[in-house]
């Protein structure tokens, strides 16, 4: 931290050596009053004042740039300024920071504080003003600098973020330090010094100028002197070049190095993105090949959750999925694992898929898989596509071993992280400013992306972005590598935003929100059209050279087996595929006409003859349900049982001449009997026939797993601007009561208005979508004033996101005791 | 859209739909890395293997024409993970080299030495490798060659062997195109053979392997070792050989069960091959006998495995494999892609039959009941009994006079696989049978007298099955077989698919037993025949005995 006072001025570069004694502004709520100022008004003395003078659209920047400080939203701009210095709050918005950025950010913390602009310029010699300007404005926008530009300052956790030696510079020392003083009165002097330099001296020096300053040796503070050094490490102490700073470091000072660097604070500095490189494909191709790859994503969900809704597998005491499970979907799906636990995960995050909640928990598909499988396929995939960008699900996780060193299974309760859907998001976004058609090549993409988040150095953000393009490729998002044009489509309408609105909205059951118009209709184009028909072949099989309309296939997938997906589908007849129709109803001569009406080629004659012959033998066996079963050598009581009308409750069945069979329970029989004056013997209980149909399971109804909310999520525009509203309105509060305030208003507080009155205004507010004050006495009769954004009024609730508290929350209308419109900052 | 032939699923099939205008051309471009597994009607099923995939590389095609006829060809995109797939797997082949260096002899080079390191360390090619030469090189012994490519193939990593061959003994042999001549496809054959040194033919029953085993030995012009898998097989190469090329009675040797006669051609056969006595191949020093320069084995895919392990020991010598399907019952294909050689060539049956050399065929399938007693017997009946119980009821034997009696004009070969069976059918038809217990003169003489029309029935066992010529059958019944194998229904049905002097169809019945394990067998060869496109019914007996068909 660069806070050492210097008492000679010297000529350059101005702000390092000036003799400007600055004692760092308090930033945050030392605002006094508040006043509007234009932006030629004086110079702010604070962050908070600095932000009084914004506009309303530079506040509602900030806010959205820096979507956390909403949360809840501060009571005033002070307050705004305070949270918007805070260490964490501040960290995340340098994460955002691209490496030019960062590099001016850098240089500024090495300056003076407070560093103008021409300073800055001189200590970024390879740049030039119309490079530098818009990252000042940036840095300004985001409220980790501040002042004129003769004036700017850093916040103080950002220069606190860039360590003790910003830019590699050690302290001024001049002052403390006498032997350095000459260096700092005349910077030409080191090289003078050095001119006479034992060998290695020079070498040695520079080596610590550029950071970081600090070297270790033995004894630094050794008694040397220039005569009797016996290294260039005491040439330089006895020269002092280098200053010795306790006992084995040693330290150039800045006035040295600044002088060894020729006044260049940052070097190689990197204004522009690296290049990306590109491999043009036609747009056609890559959207038909994306458009393909959606299709099939969509279809490998359907194949998982039909494969799981007949067979569950058991959920694992730790919560996940056995990797026998994930093996095994695996080969039913024609996927390798990594591939199978992508649409696992998709479809658990997206709410199709749960935990039963049965004592032999098994994962299930849900109710909404039901809801799901009504839309069309080009909706279906756009819920799937829009829940993997924003799942905080990590699905490259799976396979490796936990902090444990246990392998980390699917579907395990801890495959959350916060950070996942940003670096996710990063990656995609830079697909965006490349044109259609145009497939990056991943090295280059993941270069710029260091570039434009230098700061995000973690393993897992590494991992996830070098994850995402074959992650995309496989949902369908890009094809060969470039993004299509549903995937642009979906990028463009599937911001965190719309992720915090429906976390608002809090819906119970996934899949209930349309999925955005633009992306389903640019898939739509590119999706295969639906087939009416398939060709039969006399190997007993039949190919549908392309996607099936919806009934077709449901009706194939009964009579025949699948045997191979792709674009087509190869279905199988089998005596067992037959059987199955049969078994569901339909009878040789439906499924004959079935056949024969949607096929293109004729019906073999091996078919027909396989049709023929399954239900020549089908229901041979005849297989009933019965409960109880009453058998008698003798034909005759048996009939007398059957004609007894006091019998005729329990529903009986001849089977034969000696044996009947009754679905009314063995007990009752057995009693009705007795009853009637027969004298019926049990015969124990294996007699009972119990057939069980094949079940289709589903879970009772499943929330979506909520994603990880460590992030903040984005801020709506509607947000933003009553954030903003109620910003100016918490500064004016102070001294303004809320303007156009009824008569009748009783001092400091709300007027009472009536219910009608309330919801009228209420009304014009939502319609308005405008913020509103409010006077509301809670359950315990407290009073409370509240500025809430209406959003649903109705059935006496209205249903408002306040925003001091941040949450949306329901309130009794009848309980507002009063309303009056917020005064509005520009008003 | 495109709308090309070609669909690409993605277990690695290609549905190729043949009524396409472009199919014949997608056919052609598909063929050389894609192996036709079923040849149905409407569509044509072809799959990418790794071995397929290799086949088309050691054939000079790469990786990146493949994925550029995927992409031209198919109607909808390709997923990327196949292409991916293809690329890899073709890029694996020819990283490795066998190669003779002119001072360490046998070497194998890397031209990726991550690749070289990794095999290294494999336990297995431990102790086929010598000193390393360099970084890129290490010495291969000589007598391992063929080791080496099975291991490297298992391991994934399939050497190219450009190690060269050895040109053999000198021995001029002449095609005599007298009447005849090589067919287009037979010369086209030999030519991929002999450019690529080594490998394997597959053309269909009666499409004339013998001739291009023959041209090849005019090619090479030296003496040759063909291995047979009979010894009526093995007249039969003899006789063929003496018709179509220059060499004379004294040039050809049978090395048999009763003749062991070295010259410079000669025939062998597997069984003697493989006799052991006392645990010792008694004839392998046949493969030593002389310096041959070429060796064709006849029907690839019955090589037994100990004539594998023979011929993994003779890499120098040029060997062509002749086969109608590289599919082998026990899995092997792999051997015989490392040891005989990659496919060389591959015509599929129906466009062969397209150009007329084979006879259309129309395969029925006759369905019996069982009267209820049989039934009863059956029912309960152990499993193992139950296919001979089926397969040889009484019920089969009127439907097969009714077949005769419907065919009085034709060659008839009636084919089972029990002997009684064949014997009491024998009896019945008054005709004679051919069991493996006849011996091989009568068995000459019989087949013969069916060549020449003096015995119109044949009664046969499996000894049949393979490399008899019998072109004039123009009706095969089979009664029994041996549990529906795939293999030898492709055998059955080259009996009865040689062309035909006047281009009438031939006729393949199978007679089973309906609701028994007969007919699941016969499904399965329902499956393959009508995979390899043959018209195919079922009708019942009834409708044949006693209604109109």
């Amino acid at each position: 931290m660069l806070s050492a006072v210097t008492t000679n001025a010297v000529n350059w570069p101005p702000t390092l050596m000036s003799r400007k004694f600055v004692q760092m502004a308090t930033e945050g709520t030392s605002g006094s009053t508040p006043s509007r100022r234009s932006t030629d008004s004086p110079r702010p003395r604070s962050l908070a004042e600095d932000l009084r003078a914004r506009s309303d659209d530079d506040l509602g920047a900030l806010l959205r740039a820096r979507p956390d400080l909403l949360h809840p939203v501060p009571a005033d701009l002070g307050a705004l300024a305070t949270r918007a210095t805070t260490g964490p709050s501040t960290s995340r918005a340098m994460d955002r920071l691209d490496v030019f950025e960062l590099q001016v950010v850098t240089a500024l913390a090495a300056l003076t504080e407070p560093a103008s602009l021409t300073d800055l310029l001189t200590a970024l010699p390879e740049t030039d003003v119309t490079h530098l300007r818009p990252v000042i404005d940036r840095l300004r926008a985001l409220a980790l600098l501040w002042g004129t530009d003769e004036d700017l300052r850093l916040i103080r956790p950002v220069r606190e973020a860039l360590g003790t030696y910003p830019a590699g510079l050690g302290p001024l020392m001049a002052d403390s330090r006498r032997g350095v003083a000459r260096y700092a009165n005349d910077p030409t002097e080191v090289d003078r010094v050095l001119a006479d330099a034992p060998e290695g001296a020079v070498e040695a020096l520079d080596r610590l100028a550029w950071g970081p300053p600090i070297g270790r040796v033995e004894a630094a503070n050794r008694q040397v002197d220039v005569a009797n050094a016996r290294t260039p490490i005491d040439w330089l102490l006895a020269q002092h070049l280098l200053e010795p700073q306790g006992s084995d470091t040693v330290i150039v000072p800045r006035e040295v190095a600044m002088a060894r660097r020729g006044g260049v604070v940052v070097r190689d500095l990197r204004p522009d993105p690296p290049v990306v490189e590109v491999t043009e494909r036609s747009a056609e191709l890559v959207d038909r090949t994306s458009g393909q790859q959606a299709f099939t994503f969509v279809r490998l969900v359907e194949d998982l959750l039909e494969l799981w809704s007949a067979a569950p597998p058991a959920v694992l005491r730790s919560g996940g999925l056995s990797v026998r499970d994930l093996g095994r979907a695996a080969t039913t799906l024609d996927l390798d694992e990594e591939a199978a636990a992508l649409v696992i995960e998709v479809a658990y995050a997206a709410g199709l898929l749960g935990a039963d909640g049965e004592i032999d928990e098994a994962w299930t598909p849900t109710p909404a898989y039901d809801v799901w499988l009504t839309r069309s396929v080009a909706e279906r995939w756009t819920m799937l596509a829009q829940t993997w960008l924003l799942m905080t699900r990590t699905p490259i996780l799976i396979a490796g071993r936990d902090d444990a060193g246990s392998r980390v299974n699917a579907l395990a309760r801890d495959l959350d992280r916060s950070g996942t859907p940003e670096a996710r998001r990063a990656l995609l976004d830079e697909l965006v400013h490349l044109g259609p058609g145009e497939s990056p090549s991943p090295v280059s993409l993941f270069i710029r992306l260091r570039w434009r988040r230098p700061r995000r150095t973690s393993p897992l953000w590494q991992a996830v972005v070098e994850s995402t393009p074959e992650e995309a490729e496989r949902i369908g998002v890009t094809g060969l590598g470039a993004l299509s044009a549903h995937g642009r489509a979906l990028l463009d309408t599937t911001t965190p935003e719309e992720a915090s609105a429906e976390a608002r909205a809090s819906a119970r059951m996934p899949g209930r929100t349309p999925a955005p118009a633009q992306v389903v209709s640019a898939l739509e184009a590119v999706l295969p059209r639906p087939l009416d028909h398939v060709l039969l072949q006399a190997d007993l099989t039949a190919v549908a050279p392309g996607p099936l309309e919806n009934e077709l296939a449901r009706e194939m997938t009964l009579i025949a087996d699948v045997e191979s997906t792709g674009g087509a589908t190869v279905y199988r007849f089998s005596d067992a595929s037959i059987r199955r129709a049969l078994d569901a109803g339909r009878s040789a001569n439906e499924i004959v006409s079935f056949l024969v009406t949607h096929s293109r080629t004729a019906m073999p004659q091996p078919l027909e003859y396989l049709i023929n012959d399954a239900a020549r033998r089908h229901g041979a066996l005849r297989v009933g349900l019965a409960s109880a079963y009453i058998r008698c050598d003798d034909p005759g009581i048996v009939s007398e049982l059957l004609v007894d009308r006091r019998l005729a409750s329990l529903r009986m069945i001849r089977l034969a001449d000696t044996v009947i069979a009754t679905t009314s329970p063995i007990d009752i029989v057995l009693e009705r009997f007795r009853e009637a004056g027969y004298a019926p013997s049990a015969e124990n209980s294996e007699g009972a026939v119990v057939v069980r149909r094949r079940d289709e399971r589903r879970t009772p109804p499943r929330p979506r797993p909520p994603r990880l909310s460590v992030e903040p999520p984005a801020a709506s525009a509607a947000l933003v601007s009553a954030a903003v509203r109620a910003l100016r309105a918490g500064e004016t509060a102070a001294e303004h009561r809320p303007a156009a305030m009824p008569e009748g208003a009783g001092s400091g507080r709300l007027p009472r208005s009536t219910t009608t009155e309330a919801v009228t205004a209420l009304r014009t507010a939502l319609d308005a979508q405008r913020a509103i004050w409010i006077g509301y006495a809670d359950s315990t009769g407290t009073m409370t004033e509240r500025v809430v954004e209406p959003l649903r009024l109705d059935g006496g609730f209205l249903t408002a996101y306040d925003l001091r508290t941040a949450e949306v929350r329901t309130f009794t209308v009848a309980r507002i005791t009063g309303v009056a419109a917020v005064a509005r900052a520009a008003d | 859209m495109t709308d090309g032939p070609l669909i690409v699923q993605s277990d690695k099939t290609l549905l190729l739909e043949v009524d396409h205008e472009l199919a014949a051309e997608c056919r052609q471009a598909i063929a050389p890395f894609a192996e036709l597994e079923r040849a149905p009607e409407h569509i044509h099923t072809y799959r990418l293997t790794p071995l397929g995939l290799w086949n088309a590389r050691a054939a000079g095609h790469d990786a990146e024409g493949v994925v550029d006829i995927l992409l031209r060809y198919s109607r909808y995109s390709v997923p990327h993970a196949l292409l991916v797939d293809v690329a890899d797997t073709m890029g694996r082949y020819g990283r490795l080299q066998l190669q003779m260096d002119p001072a360490h002899g046998l070497v194998l080079h890397a031209f990726d030495r991550a690749v070289l390191e990794e095999v290294l360390r494999s336990k297995k090619i431990e102790p086929l490798v010598g000193a390393r030469i360099d970084d890129d090189t290490v010495v291969v012994h000589a007598s391992e060659r063929g080791h080496m490519k099975q291991v490297l193939l298992k391991l994934g990593w399939p050497a190219e062997d450009l190690a060269g061959y050895v040109d053999g003994e000198a021995h001029a042999i002449t095609l005599r195109e007298e009447g005849w001549q090589v067919r287009g496809y037979q010369r086209e054959a030999v030519e991929n053979f002999w450019h690529g040194g080594s490998g394997v033919v597959v053309l269909p029953c009666g499409a004339g392997k013998t001739i291009v085993g023959a041209a090849a030995m005019a090619t090479a012009g030296a003496t040759t070792l063909i291995l047979v898998t009979n010894t009526v097989s093995a007249r039969q190469w003899r006789s063929e050989l003496l018709k179509r090329t220059s060499l004379t009675e004294a040039e050809i040797g049978e090395y048999s069960g009763t003749v062991k006669d070295i010259r410079p051609v000669t025939i062998a056969t597997y069984q003697v091959m493989t006799t052991r006595r006392k645990g010792l191949y008694q004839h392998l020093e046949l493969f030593d006998a002389r310096d041959w320069g070429l060796i064709i084995y006849d029907e690839v895919h019955l090589l037994p495995a100990p004539i594998f392990r023979f011929t993994a020991d003779i890499q120098a010598r040029r060997r062509l494999g002749l086969t109608a399907t590289l599919v082998r019952e026990d899995g092997r294909e792999g051997d015989v892609f490392s040891l005989i050689g990659p496919k060389r060539y591959d015509a599929p049956w129906k466009d062969i039959e397209a150009q007329g050399y084979i006879a259309p065929a129309d395969c029925v399938e006759v369905r019996v009941t069982l009267d209820d007693s049989e039934r009863l017997v059956y029912a309960t009946a152990e499993p193992e009994e139950r296919y001979r119980l089926a397969a040889s009821t009484q019920r089969k034997y009127r439907v097969v006079d009714a077949l005769i009696a419907k065919h009085p004009e034709e060659h008839i070969l009636v084919i089972g696989q029990y002997l009684d069976q064949l014997h009491e059918l024998g009896a019945r038809l008054q005709a004679p049978v051919i069991t493996g217990e006849m011996p091989v003169k009568e068995r000459e003489r019989l087949f013969e007298a069916f060549r020449t029309g003096e015995v119109r029935v044949l009664v046969v066992s499996k000894v049949a099955n393979f490399s008899v010529d019998l072109p004039d059958a123009g009706v095969a019944i089979q009664v029994s077989g041996s549990f529906g194998s795939r293999q030898e229904e492709a055998q059955r049905l080259g009996r009865v698919l040689r062309p035909k002097a006047d281009g009438r169809t031939a006729r393949f019945y199978a007679v089973v037993a309906r609701d028994t394990v007969d007919a699941d067998f016969a499904a399965h060869r329902q499956r393959f025949l009508a995979e390899q496109g043959y018209a195919y019914r079922i009708i019942d007996a009834d409708d044949l005995l006693y209604g109109t068909p």
